[in-house]
C-alpha cells in the first residue's frame, strides 16, 4: 500500500461545484483511468479518498490537493495523465508526489481576492479597506453550528495582508488560519467590508496555497 | 462557458453548478463554423433534465451532425430566475452561456403534463414570443416530442412542430430540411408547411378544429396539403440504432447520477392504465451482444461504477439471466454493480437476485397497482397475491426488512372494498415476513404504501373514463388510512390536486391554450413541485378564461365522441382499445404479447415481438 498526494486546479465553471460533488467528481475520474485504489474493508467498501483542506464553493484553487492510497505501485506521470483525461476541464491535476507532511499540519492558508463593486471605484475600496484594517477591532456576525450566531473579531486572525490596485477594483492578498484548528473563512473580511459600509462587493476568491504553522509551505 | 452577467450572481444562487456547463463529454463546438443551433431544452431543473435517456441520445446525434450544434438548456430554480429577471439576463445554453433567443430551433422534451407552465415560461425567459403566430422569419422554431406530444393539442398555439413518435431520424429529417428552406431564402410558413409533410411531423398551425354546441369536437382538418393522420415515427432494428457511447457527466449530483442502458423499448404488459404501454408498441429488444458493448463503452467514457439497465420491465427481456451472466463476466472485477429497475412482482426470479446482490439492501419496490384481484384484473396487471407474497418471503428470507408498495386509487370500477383491499395486501406483507424462517434477526418489519390518484391518458383503454373527482379520491384516501391498523405500514398518498389538473391537461384539447397564455402571463411555473403548485390559483385562471375544466378531466365520454388526439396514429388502432375497455369492465383480463397476438393494431410496422415466434 502506499499513500499518494495528487495535486490539481480547481477553476472556470468547476469552481462552482461543492466539495461534496468534487468527492464524487475525482472518485469517478479515479474509477475511469483504472488506477490501483485502495478500497477501505468497512461494512459499506468504498475507495478511499481524503482532502486535506477542502475548498469552499464558489473559490477558485490554485493549489488543491487530495490523498488517496494505492494497492501497487504506479507510475506518477501516468496518473496524471490519466487523471486529466478522465477530469472535466477545470479541474487539472499538476502534480503527483509522496505526501511530506500530514494533512492535520495545515494551519494557514493564502488567498489573493479581487474586489469590485457597483457602488465603489477603486480608490473608494482601497479607502474602505484601509480604514477597516486600522481599527481596533473587526467585528461580523458568524453562524457556528454549536452557538448559532455570536460576533467575532476577525482582526487578530489577520496574519498577513497586502493590497494591490486592480482594473476596475482592487486585489487584496491574505493569509488567514485555516485546518482542523482554527479556519478563518476569507468571505468573512468581505462580510465586515460590506457590513461596516453598506456596500455590494463582488469578489473572486482564489486560495493559492498551505501552510504549516511556521508558515511553511504545504506538502 | 460562463457567461459574465451570469458569473456576477451564481454565487447567491443555491446550487450554482446548475448553471455552468463545463462537464466532462459536454460539446463544444465554434458557433461560427456551424449551421443550426439547438437549443434542447428540459422544462425542469439541471438535476431531473440530466437524468434523462433521451435527451443524452439526442444530444448525442445532434451534435454528431458537424453543421449543428445542440446545447442544453434547464429551467432555472425561483431564485435563479428571480435574479436573472431582476438583471434581464435571457435564458441561456449550457455549453456556449449564449442567450437562446435567436437560436434556430428551441426542442423541449415533454416528459409531463405540469411541465408545460415551465415551457412556456422558459420562452418567456428567453425572450421568445410564446405564441407561434408572433414568432417571424427562419429562425426560433419551437419543436417538442415526448411522450405527452401524443395529445400534443393543449400546446398548439405554442409549439411550431411536434414530433410525434421517437425523435432518432425524424428530428435530423426535419434540421436538414429546415437548413435547405434557409439556403433557398424560404420563409417561416412555406418551411413549416414543407415539414409537414414528413412522416412523424405534426404542425398545429395547419389544422383547424370545430365544435360541437355541447363542447365536443366536430371537427379537425388538415388544411394546405397537410396529412389528415399523422403517423408515430420509430426506430425498428434497436441493434442498428444509435445509442450514445458517451454521456455528459454532471459535476453535481443529479437524481439519477449513474450509466443508463435501454435494452428494449416498448413493453408486452398491455396494462390498461398505462400509455407507455400502449404508445411504444410494439415490444423491441436490443440483442445481448449490443447491450453488453454499449455497457461497457458508457462505463469507460464516463467513469460511472453503476449501469442501470432501463426498459419498462426488465423481467420481461427475453434473455435476461443470460444478459446478467454477460455483464458480470466483466463488471464485478472493474467495481461495476449493475442495478434492475422496473422489476414485476412476478419477475423477481432466485436467479435474477443472484445476479444482482452487489445492490445495497436499502428496500424494495414493488407495483401490484392495486388491492383486489378483481380490480388487477380490470387493469390487466396479471400478478397475483400469492406471487407478490413468494417475492416478498424471498426478499426478507435473503435479509430485507423494507417493502415498498405503489398503488392507484380512483381507477375504473373501484369499490370501497378494492380500496380497502390495499391495506389487507399491505397487511398480508407484513404476517408474511413473520412466517420467513430466515427473516433478519431482531429486526422488524416496514411495507410502505404510495398511492397515487389514477390519471386517464391518451391512447389507452381508459382514454374515455371519467377521473374520480378530488373529494373521491381525497375520501377513499381516508378510507384506506382508517382501514390500515398497524405502525408496521405506513401510508404516503400524492395530492388529488395535481392529478386533477394532470388530467385536465392530459386530455385536453386547442382551446387549454387560452388558460396556458394567462397562467404564463401571470408568472406560473414549476407546477409539478409542491413549492409552486396551487390548485386554488389555477381554478381562478379557470373561471377567467370561461374554461371548465371538469369538461376534461372527470367528464365520462362516449365512444364515439371526437377525441382531440384521434389524429395521431402509434399503430394501437381505437377499435382494439374500445375492445379493451370493454373487457375491463367485465373484469376479464388479457394475454401479453409474447403469449398470444391481441391484434392491436402494432403489427403492421413489421417487426419486434409482432414477427416472433409463439
Amino acid at each position: 500500500m502506499k499513500d499518494v498526494r495528487i495535486w490539481f486546479t480547481k477553476d472556470d465553471e468547476c469552481r462552482f461545484i461543492s466539495h461534496l460533488d468534487l468527492n464524487r467528481c475525482m472518485l469517478r475520474a479515479l474509477h475511469k483511468s483504472k488506477i490501483p485504489l485502495w478500497h477501505t474493508e468497512g461494512f459499506n467498501v468504498h475507495p478511499y479518498a481524503t482532502f486535506p483542506l477542502p475548498l469552499s464553493l464558489g473559490f477558485r484553487g490554485e493549489k488543491e490537493c487530495m490523498d488517496i492510497r494505492l494497492v501497487e505501485d504506479c507510475d506518477y506521470n501516468l496518473i496524471l495523465e490519466n487523471m486529466n483525461k478522465c477530469l472535466p476541464t477545470g479541474i487539472r491535476v499538476f502534480d503527483v508526489t509522496e505526501p511530506e507532511m500530514k494533512a492535520k499540519e495545515i494551519t494557514f492558508a493564502s488567498f489573493k481576492i479581487k474586489l469590485s463593486s457597483d457602488e465603489a471605484n477603486t480608490d473608494r475600496l482601497l479607502e474602505m479597506t484601509d480604514e477597516l484594517l486600522n481599527k481596533d477591532e473587526i467585528l461580523i456576525e458568524k453562524k457556528t453550528k454549536k452557538k448559532g450566531i455570536r460576533e467575532i473579531d476577525i482582526k487578530p486572525f489577520i496574519e498577513k495582508i497586502r493590497i494591490e490596485r486592480n482594473i476596475g477594483g482592487i486585489i487584496i492578498y491574505i493569509i488567514l488560519p485555516a485546518g482542523s484548528v482554527t479556519n478563518i473563512n476569507p468571505l468573512l473580511f468581505i462580510k465586515a467590508l460590506e457590513r461596516y459600509y453598506s456596500t455590494k462587493i463582488y469578489y473572486d476568491v482564489t486560495k493559492t496555497n498551505m501552510y504549516d504553522k511556521n508558515l511553511k509551505t504545504f506538502k | 462557458m460562463i457567461n459574465k452577467e451570469v458569473e456576477k450572481i451564481l454565487l447567491n444562487v443555491q446550487k450554482p453548478g446548475r448553471y455552468v456547463g463545463g462537464e466532462l463529454n459536454s460539446v463544444v463546438k465554434n458557433k461560427n463554423e456551424v449551421d443550426v443551433r439547438f437549443a434542447f431544452c428540459f422544462p425542469d431543473t439541471y438535476e431531473i433534465g440530466m437524468s434523462h435517456l433521451g435527451m443524452k441520445i439526442l444530444y448525442s446525434i445532434f451534435n454528431n451532425v458537424p453543421y449543428i450544434w445542440c446545447e442544453r438548456v434547464f429551467a432555472p430554480w425561483l431564485d435563479m430566475e428571480e435574479l436573472m429577471k431582476e438583471r434581464n439576463i435571457p435564458l441561456f445554453a449550457l455549453e456556449s452561456g449564449d442567450p437562446i433567443t435567436d437560436f434556430d430551433f428551441i426542442g423541449f422534451t415533454l416528459q409531463y403534463e405540469l411541465s408545460y407552465t415551465n415551457v412556456l415560461n422558459m420562452l418567456k425567459l428567453a425572450n421568445i414570443p410564446i405564441k407561434s403566430c408572433d414568432r417571424r422569419g427562419l429562425k426560433q422554431i419551437v419543436a417538442a416530442g415526448g411522450p405527452c406530444a401524443c395529445n400534443p393539442e393543449p400546446l398548439a398555439e405554442f409549439v411550431d412542430i411536434f414530433f410525434i413518435g421517437e425523435g432518432e431520424e425524424v428530428d435530423l429529417e426535419v434540421i436538414e430540411l429546415y437548413r435547405k428552406c434557409r439556403d433557398k431564402h424560404k420563409n417561416r410558413e412555406e418551411f413549416l408547411e414543407l415539414a409537414a409533410q414528413i412522416t412523424g411531423v405534426y404542425v398545429p398551425s395547419l389544422y383547424e378544429t370545430e365544435y360541437n354546441d355541447n363542447g365536443t369536437i366536430k371537427s379537425f382538418s388538415p388544411q394546405k396539403n397537410a396529412p389528415a393522420v399523422v403517423e408515430k415515427r420509430l426506430m425498428m432494428n434497436m441493434d442498428n440504432c444509435f445509442y450514445p457511447d458517451n454521456f455528459v457527466v454532471p459535476n453535481i449530483e443529479i437524481v439519477h447520477d449513474r450509466a443508463v442502458q435501454e435494452i428494449f423499448r416498448g413493453c408486452i404488459r398491455g396494462c390498461r392504465f398505462c400509455q407507455a404501454g400502449f404508445i411504444y408498441r410494439p415490444v423491441r429488444e436490443k440483442s445481448i451482444e449490443t447491450i453488453n458493448n454499449q455497457c461497457k463503452t458508457l462505463c469507460n467514457n464516463t467513469g460511472y461504477d453503476e449501469v442501470s439497465l432501463s426498459s419498462l420491465s426488465s423481467s420481461d427481456y427475453t434473455g435476461i439471466i443470460k444478459l446478467l451472466e454477460k455483464l458480470n463476466e466483466w463488471a464485478a472485477d472493474e467495481k461495476v454493480s449493475i442495478s434492475l429497475p422496473s422489476l414485476r412482482v412476478d419477475g423477481f426470479s432466485d436467479d435474477i437476485l443472484d445476479k444482482i446482490k452487489t445492490v445495497r439492501k436499502s428496500g424494495l419496490t414493488f407495483a401490484p397497482e392495486a388491492g383486489t384481484q378483481r380490480m388487477r384484473d380490470v387493469i390487466n396487471k396479471n400478478v397475483f397475491e400469492n406471487e407478490l407474497m413468494e417475492t416478498c418471503s424471498k426478499a426478507f428470507n435473503a435479509g430485507w426488512t423494507k417493502v415498498k408498495l405503489y398503488f392507484m386509487i380512483g381507477l375504473p370500477t373501484e369499490t370501497y372494498e378494492d380500496v380497502e383491499g390495499i391495506a389487507h395486501l399491505a397487511q398480508n406483507v407484513v404476517d408474511t415476513y413473520y412466517r420467513c424462517e430466515n427473516k433478519p434477526k431482531g429486526k422488524g418489519v416496514t411495507v410502505t404504501i404510495s398511492t397515487s390518484s389514477f390519471v386517464p391518458k391518451p391512447f389507452t383503454p381508459f382514454q374515455w373514463f371519467g377521473q374520480n373527482t378530488r373529494e373521491e379520491l381525497m375520501d377513499k384516501q381516508h378510507h384506506l388510512k382508517d382501514t390500515i391498523t398497524t405502525k408496521k405500514i405506513n401510508y404516503n398518498y400524492h395530492d388529488a390536486d395535481t392529478s386533477f389538473l394532470e388530467a385536465v391537461f392530459a386530455r385536453g384539447d386547442r382551446r387549454l391554450g387560452k388558460v396556458l397564455e394567462l397562467a404564463c402571463e401571470k408568472g406560473f411555473h414549476f407546477d409539478g413541485w409542491s413549492d409552486c403548485f396551487s390548485l386554488e390559483k389555477w381554478l381562478e385562471l379557470f373561471d377567467e378564461a370561461s374554461i371548465d375544466p371538469d369538461f376534461y378531466a372527470t367528464r365520462q365520454r362516449e365512444f364515439d365522441e371526437i377525441l382531440p388526439w384521434d389524429f395521431l396514429d402509434y399503430g394501437v388502432t381505437k377499435k382494439y382499445l374500445i375492445k379493451e375497455c370493454k373487457k375491463a369492465y367485465k373484469d376479464t383480463t388479457t394475454e401479453h404479447c409474447r403469449l398470444k397476438c391481441n391484434n392491436c393494431g402494432a403489427a403492421k410496422y413489421g417487426g419486434g415481438v409482432c414477427c416472433e415466434r409463439r
